[in-house]
């Protein structure tokens, strides 16, 4: 018994002497770990830190921001986007040409492009990614599959480096597709034979980077692909680490743990800058908006949308809400894509008028649905947004009469229609102004939350889509914009800047508008 | 003592059924249709329709209860829906994580809580006793992310000496054996290693530890107050043992009983995974992991976790039973009837 009693006692001591030991020397040791390590490895390290595990590392398999990121810098497609916009550039594709009809896009390949794992990058490469989603052999967990080739009807090798994938019909939008992180860019094709077609834990692309390491909830390693065939990249090593709450997020960046972060909101801006750190903002491609619900009694009559939308004063609220990190809305699209139109105007504030049409309209009570999550187009989350509308629509006698749910329940209930208004919004996939217009004539009620159904507005989109790029294009986006302007469909609120923060050591820092992140030309003096 | 340790484990099952049922007609009951989390915000209402069809979800719930209990029987816990990987690797490549957080934080929190409870105890209502059971209201009372944040941002932010959180310096990985970082370091003697995770330890086990530490002292005290009136203690002192040995070895002893059960089931609790202290210090254990994977009705995963925080409890109970008998030989296991 004695014996027991002394074990358990020498145990608890042992680890406490460890533990405490540990604590103490903390200081030094980590002094002395730092340089060691700096010297061995860590210059060649950059660090960045985001919110959450990426879900996977297969294209074709994966729909979330987080892999996104991580793959950005191991996968290449095509095309790719120009630094700061969504112009198309040439990537693994050095020209293209699209046939008269729009139908036929003939893309020259670059030569002598080899795959992480040594096999060559050729025509029959880019056809088996793209046969891989499309029927039969398109799985339903291939989550952009039909976002991305849906108009694609087969995939042609001409040559070694010469590919011709010929379309259904006509689609302007598949070109700034091909640029997307998700869906678009070229997997090893021996790579997915190898594993079971599903390269989620064993990426293998013809990017700069190439992967090293996944730990579960912990990080992922990536290291320089010595056999770039482009500009090999500035830094030996990249590590993504995950951490979940913001305020540690920041903590590490501020203490020197990590070289970047993203997925922080105005909050901790502050924090961020007293702590000697830069902050990066860049207008997303993201729309935070309000729907009416064209289907509902109360809202059908667009003269009571209107009203309903002169109470509200935009500029103010945007304001007060974003603290100046999210930009008023007058129009759906950003101002940086193809199609925006600054001559686009939403009904201005007037609350006198507003009061007079209502009242005259018998509009009393409206009922409204939102969530409670904050989401990247309305880091305020749809309650608050929701809550301060409310305040608008009581100074001209309407009240609001607020449901408000998580993000997951708020969706079913959107499905429902049971809504006079609801809270939405658009993160962008491709750059492409279809992407953003088109929400406004999809079938699905989970994307079209104003059930707005114009034969002239879908016809100006049908025609958007199989308009090649241009002015001639521009415009019929802009007559599309002025279109829901004018029937007051959508009150457009704000365009989210996406916030992140870096060390101000990090040389080259780019983080695009499509909210991925390249390393590729990023380094950061040796300590 | 071996009979009723199998009939301990013969009464599991039952435990086992019933938390399955529960589990799996919450999450299916409750929980959000998972197709479209699953399958994007692109997805077709026939792509959605034929992966509900292919993942059983249409048939009757009962029917996939039977079919989901028939395959975890063989050891196939499923699927993860959103990572399609195996729920056993997704569970088994976390579960190390929080073993190790767990066991550090029960350390902590035994040591200090048994010796707080201690010398409240023997110095009642001096001092040291106030400041001790002051100390365990604090432990009992603090939010964790609350302490957890303020920690990090004194220790990591302002002073700069441990880190913010994770559980090692990617760079610095030992080979693979264990999953226990320490052990994987020491085995690899890799001190740089061993070094960085015991540092990205300490705040995580502290904060994780701080309110067993509580509920541990305020047992100690209170069980070894009661030990410290029995008359053998007062034999003893008459025998003229010296004091420290009476307060070890007769007292603390005695007092012991109650107190490992409660370290027992602190433990049971900690290894079930800690939420909240995994996610203000992004460890990388199965508590964060399965909230992620409740909001996205992962369903293979939350029954799978469920299951094994489950059969854990059940287990440390049992171990805690055992325990008894080694610490007082009074306790025996008899068959029933003797």
């Amino acid at each position: 018994m004695r014996k027991h009693m002394k074990l358990v006692s020498m145990v608890l001591l042992v680890a406490m002497c460890v533990f405490c030991l540990a604590g103490c020397g903390g200081n030094k040791q980590q002094q002395e770990a730092a340089p060691a390590a700096g010297e061995a490895k860590l210059s060649d390290t950059l660090v960045f830190a985001q919110g959450a595990e990426p879900r996977g590392l297969d294209p074709a398999l994966v729909d979330d921001g987080e892999s996104a990121k991580v793959m950005a810098n191991i996968y290449e497609g095509l095309v790719k986007y120009a630094p700061d916009s969504t112009d198309i550039l040439p990537c693994l594709a050095k020209s293209w040409e699209i046939s008269e009809d729009g139908l036929t896009y003939t893309f020259k390949l670059q030569e002598g492009v080899l795959f992480h794992d040594g096999t060559p990058f050729n025509a029959e490469a880019v056809k088996f990614n793209i046969d891989r989603q499309l029927p039969p052999l398109v799985t339903e967990d291939m989550g952009y599959a039909g976002f991305v080739f849906g108009s694609v009807d087969n995939v042609e090798v001409v040559d070694e480096y010469t590919v011709k994938i010929n379309l259904k019909s006509p689609s302007t939008p598949f070109m700034a597709n091909l640029a997307m992180a998700l869906g678009a860019p070229i997997v090893s094709p021996t790579a997915l034979q190898n594993n079971d077609n599903n390269v989620n834990q064993a990426p293998c692309g013809t990017g700069p980077y190439k992967f090293v390491s996944w730990s579960p909830s912990e990080n992922v390693v990536l290291e320089r692909n010595e056999n770039y065939w482009g500009t090999p990249a500035k830094t030996q090593n990249i590590i993504f680490r995950f951490i979940a709450d913001n305020s540690a997020r920041v903590v590490a960046l501020t203490n020197g743990e990590v070289d970047m972060i993203d997925g922080i909101d105005a909050t901790v801006v502050d924090q961020i800058k007293a702590g000697q750190m830069t902050v990066d903002n860049i207008e997303g491609m993201t729309i935070n908006y309000l729907a009416y619900n064209t289907q509902s009694p109360v809202v059908a009559d667009k003269e009571v949308r209107k009203a309903l939308s002169q109470a509200v004063n935009v500029p103010e609220l945007v304001a007060s809400l974003y603290q100046g990190y999210a930009s008023e809305a007058t129009t759906i699209l950003p101002s940086f894509m193809p199609g925006y139109s600054a001559e686009v105007k939403q009904v201005g504030y007037d609350p006198e008028a507003a009061k007079a049409v209502l009242e005259a309209k018998g509009i009393t009570e409206i009922h409204v649905i939102t969530y409670t999550n904050p989401r990247p187009y309305n880091t305020a989350n749809g309650q608050t947004l929701a809550e301060a509308i409310q305040g608008y629509w009581s100074k001209v006698g309407v009240t609001a009469k607020i449901d408000a749910y998580d993000w997951s329940t708020y969706k079913e209930k959107v499905k429902t229609g049971d809504y006079d208004v609801c809270f939405y919004g658009c993160n962008g996939d491709n750059g492409d102004p279809d992407n953003f217009m088109n929400l406004l004539c999809d079938p699905d009620p989970t994307m079209n939350v104003a059930r707005y159904n114009n034969p002239e507005f879908n016809a100006l989109i049908a025609q958007g889509v199989a308009t090649a790029n241009g002015e001639e294009r521009n415009a019929l986006y802009a007559q599309m914009e002025k279109i829901v302007a004018e029937d007051c469909v959508w009150l457009p609120i704000s365009h989210a800047q996406v916030l992140s923060a870096y060390n101000p050591l990090v040389d080259g820092y780019y983080y695009h508008k499509t909210a991925v992140v390249f390393f590729s030309e990023m380094s950061k003096p040796a300590k | 003592m071996i009979q009723y340790i199998i009939k301990r484990l013969l009464q599991t099952i039952p435990v086992l059924i019933g938390v399955s049922i529960i589990v799996f007609a919450i999450m299916r009951v409750f929980s959000p249709d998972p197709a479209p989390i699953v399958l994007g915000q692109h997805a077709t209402i026939e792509a959605t329709e034929a992966w509900r069809e292919a993942h059983g979800l249409n048939e009757p719930i009962i029917q996939q209860y039977f079919t989901y209990m028939g395959n975890a029987l063989q050891g196939d816990l499923g699927t993860s829906y959103y990572t399609k990987q195996p729920v056993t690797q997704e569970i088994f490549s976390r579960f190390p994580a929080t073993v190790e957080l767990a066991i550090a934080a029960i350390l902590f929190a035994s040591f200090f809580g048994i010796l707080i409870g201690t010398i409240s105890a023997v110095k009642k209502n001096s001092i040291f006793d106030n400041l001790g059971m002051l100390l365990a209201l604090i432990g009992v009372s603090l939010p964790i992310f609350w302490l957890g944040i303020m920690m990090i941002i004194f220790f990591s932010g302002t002073l700069g000496i441990l880190p913010s959180g994770g559980r090692l310096n990617p760079l610095l990985q030992p080979d693979h054996v264990t999953g226990f970082y320490i052990i994987d370091a020491l085995l690899s003697g890799d001190m740089a290693a061993l070094k960085d995770a015991i540092h990205h330890l300490i705040l995580p086990a502290v904060a994780l530890g701080m309110y067993s530490m509580a509920i541990i002292a305020r047992m100690t005290r209170s069980s070894m107050l009661e030990t410290l009136e029995q008359d053998y203690i007062r034999t003893a002192r008459a025998k003229g043992i010296s004091e420290k040995s009476v307060i070890i070895k007769h007292g603390l002893r005695n007092a012991l009983i109650p107190i490992v059960t409660v370290i027992g089931l602190q433990l049971g609790s900690l290894l079930g995974g800690a939420v909240l202290t995994e996610t203000v210090f992004s460890w990388p254990g199965i508590g964060s992991y399965t909230v992620n994977c409740i909001l996205k009705s992962d369903f293979p995963v939350v029954q799978g976790v469920v299951l094994l925080i489950a059969t854990i409890f059940v287990f440390m109970n049992l171990i805690v039973d055992i325990i008894y008998a080694f610490l007082d030989p009074r306790i025996k296991y008899s068959k029933k009837g003797d």
